[in-house]
This record gives structure tokens, sequence and C-alpha cells, in this order.
């Protein structure tokens, strides 16, 4: 089984294509370096369109690609490409739309979400800082383990899905090209099964914890990095399923457990307990929790609690 | 822990119930978090506690703990009152 990705352009197929009723949001850090290499200035990002838009260009992070998948699927007939800004949520090749809506996620799964064309432009990430790099591999990680891992996952799936376990083992925990491609690899193959535990925290503890330690920066990749290990330990502790699938699928178990370590922050961990014991019975209805692979228990609480971690 | 204890145990870490909701003539339409994502949690939990692996049409087509009892016992695990 291929993981299926939307079309690749260059920004010079982008820039021929694209030829009138071109809209370009774009983050505010990136809009100064698009002025040298799109025709189109960059707007604020907003909730509706003109009616004279045919195409809206997309340069940012996976929340601001989500919200142009939702636009985009009030605007039948708009194309859509996007530009990501940094790896790791791979919302440019998946049909599923995460929205922050009043503090909490709203998930919606829509075949034509996808958009229409990607283009990778590598550069744009180099002068993001390496906390937040980390981050989106992290954030990388948790898709591919989680879906990997899923009671949904077909064993075509698995079987890609390792193949990108296999990869992302290869790539450094920062800046490297590739991660666009095996972050849209993960993110398109967990959104064919669903993914777990850790999504079901990051999309239930982002809020409370955004507004109670803001100090801290959290946001979502943060999140899937810093219980990315805690997760897992709880899941292998709790079935042999997480052991019968990595020997089955040949992958080394001592190199991702040192992976997933390296993207542990024991200081955020420790911080956002409180937060997750004060939300733990949101995170136990948040439906990617109920697709993990193992059963996550009432009393899994405790168990966080008590994980020996550095 | 017998049969019955372990799928009373299940069903209350799956379905989020309170102490007092389960009752072993339960339904699907009286439990809120009785739906798809459910039915997927269900799945595992009884894998986890019975060995038994439901196929997605079982698993779709429960619609009571009665219905778990009746599909698990034709595979031989027994529940004795």
């Amino acid at each position: 089984m291929t993981i299926d990705l939307p079309p690749r352009w260059s920004l010079d197929q982008l820039r021929q294509r694209a030829t009138s009723g071109v809209v370009v949001w774009a983050t505010l850090s990136v809009r100064t370096r698009l002025r040298d290499v799109l025709p189109w200035p960059a707007v604020e990002p907003a909730q509706s369109l003109g009616a004279d838009a045919e195409w809206l260009v997309v340069v940012g992070g996976g929340g601001l690609i989500d919200e142009a998948k939702a636009l985009r699927e009030s605007r039948p007939g708009l194309k859509l490409v996007v530009i990501p800004s940094i790896w790791g949520s791979g919302a440019e090749a998946s049909p599923i739309i995460v929205l922050s809506r009043a503090g909490r996620k709203e998930i919606k799964i829509s075949p034509s979400a996808r958009p229409d064309a990607v283009v990778y432009w590598p550069e744009l990430s180099k002068s993001v800082p390496a906390e937040r790099q980390r981050a989106a591999c992290g954030d990388c990680w948790a898709h591919a383990l989680e879906g990997f891992l899923s009671p949904l996952a077909s064993p075509e799936l698995r079987n890609a899905l390792a193949k990108v376990i296999q990869r992302i083992l290869a790539l450094p925990l920062g800046f490297d090209a590739q991660w666009f491609e095996m972050s849209a690899l993960a993110c398109a193959g967990q959104s064919l099964a669903g993914v777990g535990l850790v999504h079901g925290i990051a999309h239930t503890l982002e809020a409370p914890l955004r507004e109670q330690q803001p100090e801290r920066g959290w946001h979502h990749a943060k999140l899937c990095s810093t219980f990315l290990e805690p997760v897992m330990r709880l899941n292998q502790a709790g079935s042999d399923k997480w052991n019968q699938l990595l020997t089955e699928h040949r992958l080394p178990e001592k190199e991702v457990w040192t992976t997933l370590r390296a993207l542990f922050e024991p200081d955020s961990f420790r911080a956002a307990l409180p937060v997750l014991r004060q939300e733990w019975r949101g995170v136990l209805r948040d439906s990617c929790s109920r697709t993990n692979s193992v059963l996550v228990r009432p009393d899994w609480l405790e168990r966080f609690e008590c994980l020996t971690l550095p | 822990m017998e049969n019955r204890e372990k799928l009373k145990k299940v069903v209350e870490d799956v379905f989020l119930l309170q102490p007092g909701e389960f009752r072993f003539d339960l339904r699907r339409d009286e439990v809120e978090t009785w739906d798809s994502f459910g039915v997927v949690s269900l799945a595992v939990g009884i894998q986890e506690t019975f060995g038994y692996h439901f196929s997605p049409a079982e698993a779709s087509g429960i619609s009571s703990v009665a219905d778990i009892i009746t599909l698990l016992s034709a595979k031989g695990i027994k529940f004795d009152n």
C-alpha cells in the first residue's frame, strides 16, 4: 500500500498555474519572505473571501491550514494550495480538519478537504527556533506511532506506517527537509485509522494550558512531544500489542524509545500533570483517546502520576 | 475475578459509567458514550480482557451487554450466574 498524498508543486508551478483570483493567507512571521517569491500580496487570514477568489494559497502551520480547509468546504471550486511553514502537523496532506472553537477542538473529516496541491519550501522553517522544530518532529512521531498502533489500522496501512517510522528514525530531531514529506505521510496515514491518547490529551489540554501557563508557550506539537513517551510507556504496560507489532514490523524498539526520550520534556510534563488531572474526564471522552491502541481506563491518571521518568 | 465481574469493569471503563449505572440488561441506546468510538473502545477492551477480537460486523452489531455475553459465550467464554 502507498499512502496517497496531494500533488506536489514547485513555487514556479504555482506561479504559472494560479493566474487570476489569487488570495494568499500567511502567518505574520513569513510574510516578508513571501514578497520575494510570490507575485501576490499576503493578507491577514480571514473567515471569508471575496466572490472573485479562485485560488487560496495558505502559508503557515497546521492551525491556519485547517482553517483554510474548513473555508474551502463552503466554497466548492476554490482551489487550495498549501505551503507549510513548518513540518509536523502534515495538515496539508489529510482530509481531517481540526478547528479550535471556544477552547475545544472540533474534528471533521471530509475527502474534499484535502488541498489541491502542496508546495514545500523548507527554507521557511530554517529560522524556526530549535525547540519548536523538535516539537514538530514529536508531532510527526505521534501521528506515525499512534496510526501504526491504532486498532483501526489495516495490516497494509501498518506496513506503510512502519516504513515511515523506519525513515524518521534516521532523521535528526531538528531541521531536515525530509520531515515535510514524512509528516505528510504520517498524517495522511493516520487519517485512515485514527490516532490515540497522545492526541486525546493534546486536544483536551491545549486550551487550558495556554490559559493557565502562558509563560510555557504550549501548543499542539509541544503537547504531543511531551506526552508521547509517557503514553507509549502506558500502552506498552497495558497490552502486549506494542511489543508484538514492533517485532512483527521489525522496528527497533530500543531506538524508538531513545527517540521518544529525546523528545520528552520532563519539566513540561510535570507542569502539565495538574491540568491533566483537572481535565481527565474530558481526555477520557475525547474521540482520539477512545481509539487508542489500548483501552484507556479511568485509573490511568494515577499511572501517569506514578511513571518513573527523568 | 469472574467473567461477569470482568465484563462489568470493561463496560464501566469503556463507557465511563458512574457507579450504579451498570446493568447486565443495559442497552446501547441508554448509554450516551456507546457511539462509533465506543464500539472501537469496547472491542479493544474485550480483546484485552477476554482475548477475543470482535470482527467489525460483530462489534457494530452489538446493541446491549446481553449481546456481548451471547457473542462471547458462543466463543466458549463462560458467564455463569
